[in-house]
């Protein structure tokens, strides 16, 4: 047993039910600032895990019967992780008057979320993932449908129940069948196994695991919830989903392939390189005529799911594709949070996230709508921003690939063509933003006011903006950082 | 057929037999209803497709709703019946374990019945035991 690998997730769970019970003691109208004091004390925790508790980030260890595993990358996400917790924390702030059921509970759902997050940025065997991926799902059950009081909220949250629900189905059939085909649970064991005992079995339950993980980050063929789901979930909820819950799938499918490809089971990543195509292409093309901003959204999600797997495919073959999926992650936070920072302060309770409500928004906040052309720039991937270089750095693996095997010359090409294609959503929100229609403005039933943003808002926003001009703009240092990070890490 | 399948033959059988059972009665009950009224009647009277009790004509829905706090009742004892099904296989091996690896066996319950204990005082203070509310 070693503690210190997961002092993270006790602190956490310990805010978590701190804010639980202080909440019922707290009078009404205090309760609002809890999700500010949840946030302050993630940034704490996460400047004092980056500069103060001496992680040694460049070593790895194994604790609890090795299924907890604390490596450079492990880290990496976990810091991602944390601040994406704070930016969701921070923009439900000015939510909380929508949310009927209480703030304590919706902050220390939140954070619990996050515990599952960090618990699966370090799972290393099938009891540690099955775990960390229900504590996410289960707690995200509450949370898309905790505007109880409005329809699409309820359904959004019964349609992630059931499908989530057919996912976790999946995922264990799949996980008894790896252990019925290996022998054992853990990811190290298994691709120390050579050969397998039972290689049918443990294919068919990696391919069910896979499809378990599939439904999380939202690829085809399992992206059909994402639309709906992200539509009817409270905006802060919808951030967390698109950016934590995504990332942290990403980091659980990227350790199971690590430690399970092998030539045998070839086949898989092969199917994934066709799924990311379909993805990219859906994707793309969904968002073209996407006129609900949250809909929107949950499109780009799975296109940049379907460059992801670029990634994570080039790792499984063996690539160093690390530093290229912790860039675009961290791109994709960055532009996701300030969109949907956005998109949370400008609608108001009860109403259609239409593009619509963006009409003039130029006039009546200049900084929010600069803030939102940016991160839609960003997450359209034009340069010289952040998302930009993420997708770059993508392509580039690919085209390493690409060498060894000409069929993926192919999925270069579509690519390219999703990333030209992409490019025309964003022109129709740039011209809400700035140039909106005379007949659109007269239909406009919002008043040219200037929207109130409150301060912790606007730092979280400026954050957000300088992360996406920086890494797009300096791309090296941030690489030099991760790289910094995941020096000496190894794949155990 | 594999032979450690084979010994599940009967279990299959016999499911073969239920649902068969099952969908023949329902089916046959149809087709002898179907027949009969063809012979008697020319339409099937509205009564014969009120539920069957006693003679007496039902009163009332089918299905009544029930208080939530049922619900929260159940779902409370779910939570905490689990504590149980943790604490059996803990206190056999409790004593065993002192010995070598106090801090571990000790611990982990101890963190556990924390984490449930602040849901027990979550539920107590929003008064999911207090009925009258």
């Amino acid at each position: 047993m070693n503690l210190q690998l997961i002092t993270l997730e006790v602190v956490v769970t310990l805010i978590g039910a701190t804010i639980l019970l202080g909440s019922l003691w707290l009078p009404a109208d205090k309760r609002r600032h809890l999700p500010l004091v949840a946030a302050a004390a993630l940034v704490v925790l996460l400047i004092a895990h980056c500069f103060a508790m001496g992680v040694d980030t460049t070593t790895t260890l194994h604790g609890f019967g090795g299924g907890i595993v604390q490596d450079g990358f492990a880290i990496c996400l976990k810091r991602l992780f944390l601040a994406s917790a704070a930016f969701v924390l921070a923009m439900s702030a000015p939510f909380v008057e929508r949310l009927r059921a209480g703030p304590g509970e919706f902050c220390a759902l939140i954070l619990f979320a996050l515990v599952g997050m960090l618990f699966a940025a370090s799972a290393n065997d099938f009891v540690m993932l099955f775990v960390s991926v229900e504590l996410i799902t289960v707690t995200f059950y509450v949370l898309t449908s905790f505007q109880r009081h409005e329809t699409r909220s309820l359904e959004a949250g019964a349609k992630y129940l059931i499908l989530g629900g057919v996912a976790t189905g999946l995922m264990v059939f799949g996980i008894s069948l790896i252990f019925a085909g290996s022998g054992t649970m853990s990811l190290r064991e298994i691709s120390k196994l050579d050969p397998l005992p039972n290689l049918m079995l443990f294919n068919a339950g990696l391919l069910l695991v896979v499809a378990g993980l599939g439904f999380k980050i939202a690829i085809v063929p399992f992206q059909l919830w994402a639309p709906d789901v992200y539509q009817g979930s409270p905006t802060p909820v919808t951030a967390f989903l698109a950016v934590g819950s995504k990332i942290a799938g990403f980091a659980l499918l990227m350790r199971l392939l690590r430690h399970t490809s092998r030539p045998e089971t070839g086949f898989l990543l092969d199917a994934l390189a066709a799924l990311a195509a379909f993805s990219m292409i859906y994707g793309s093309l969904c968002a073209i005529w996407q006129r609900q901003l949250k809909r929107l959204m949950a499109y780009i999600g799975i296109s940049s799911a379907g460059y992801l797997l670029i990634g994570v495919i080039a790792m499984a073959k063996g690539f160093d594709g690390t530093k290229a999926i912790l860039f675009y992650l961290a791109a994709y936070l960055f532009a996701a949070m300030a969109t949907f920072t956005v998109i949370g302060l400008i609608s108001k309770e009860g109403e259609d996230e239409r593009s619509e409500i963006l009409n003039g928004l130029h006039k009546r906040s200049p900084g929010l709508a600069l803030t939102l052309t940016l991160s839609i720039v960003s997450l359209a991937g034009i340069p010289p921003l952040a998302g930009f270089f993420g997708k770059f750095l993508l392509l580039q693996l690919l085209l390493e690939m690409a060498v060894n095997n000409a069929a993926y010359y192919w999925l270069l090409g579509i690519a390219l063509a999703c990333i030209v294609a992409s490019l025309a959503f964003f022109f129709g929100i740039i011209r809400a933003v700035y140039w909106p229609s005379d007949v659109a403005l007269s239909r406009a039933t919002a008043p040219a006011a200037p929207i109130p943003t409150s301060l912790p808002l606007k730092i979280s926003l400026a954050i957000c903006v300088t992360g996406i001009i920086l890494l797009g703009l300096q791309p090296d240092v941030f690489l030099d950082l991760i790289q910094e990070t995941v020096r000496a890490f190894r794949w155990q | 057929m594999d032979g450690q399948l084979q010994q599940y033959l009967p279990v299959l059988i016999l499911a073969v037999v239920a649902i068969a059972f099952a969908v023949g009665n329902l089916v046959a009950s149809y087709l002898i209803g179907q027949w009969i009224n063809r012979r008697r009647l020319k339409s099937i009277p509205a009564a014969k497709n009120i539920p069957y009790e006693c003679g007496m004509l039902p009163i009332g829905a089918g299905n009544n709703r029930l208080s939530v706090k049922f619900y929260l009742v159940a779902m409370l004892f779910i939570l905490f019946d689990i504590e149980v099904v943790f604490l059996y296989p803990w206190a056999v091996v409790y004593r065993e374990m002192l010995a070598e690896n106090a801090g571990l066996i000790f611990g982990s319950m101890f963190s556990f019945i924390a984490i449930l204990f602040v849901g027990y005082i979550y539920a107590i203070k929003t008064q999911a035991f207090d009925w009258k509310v």
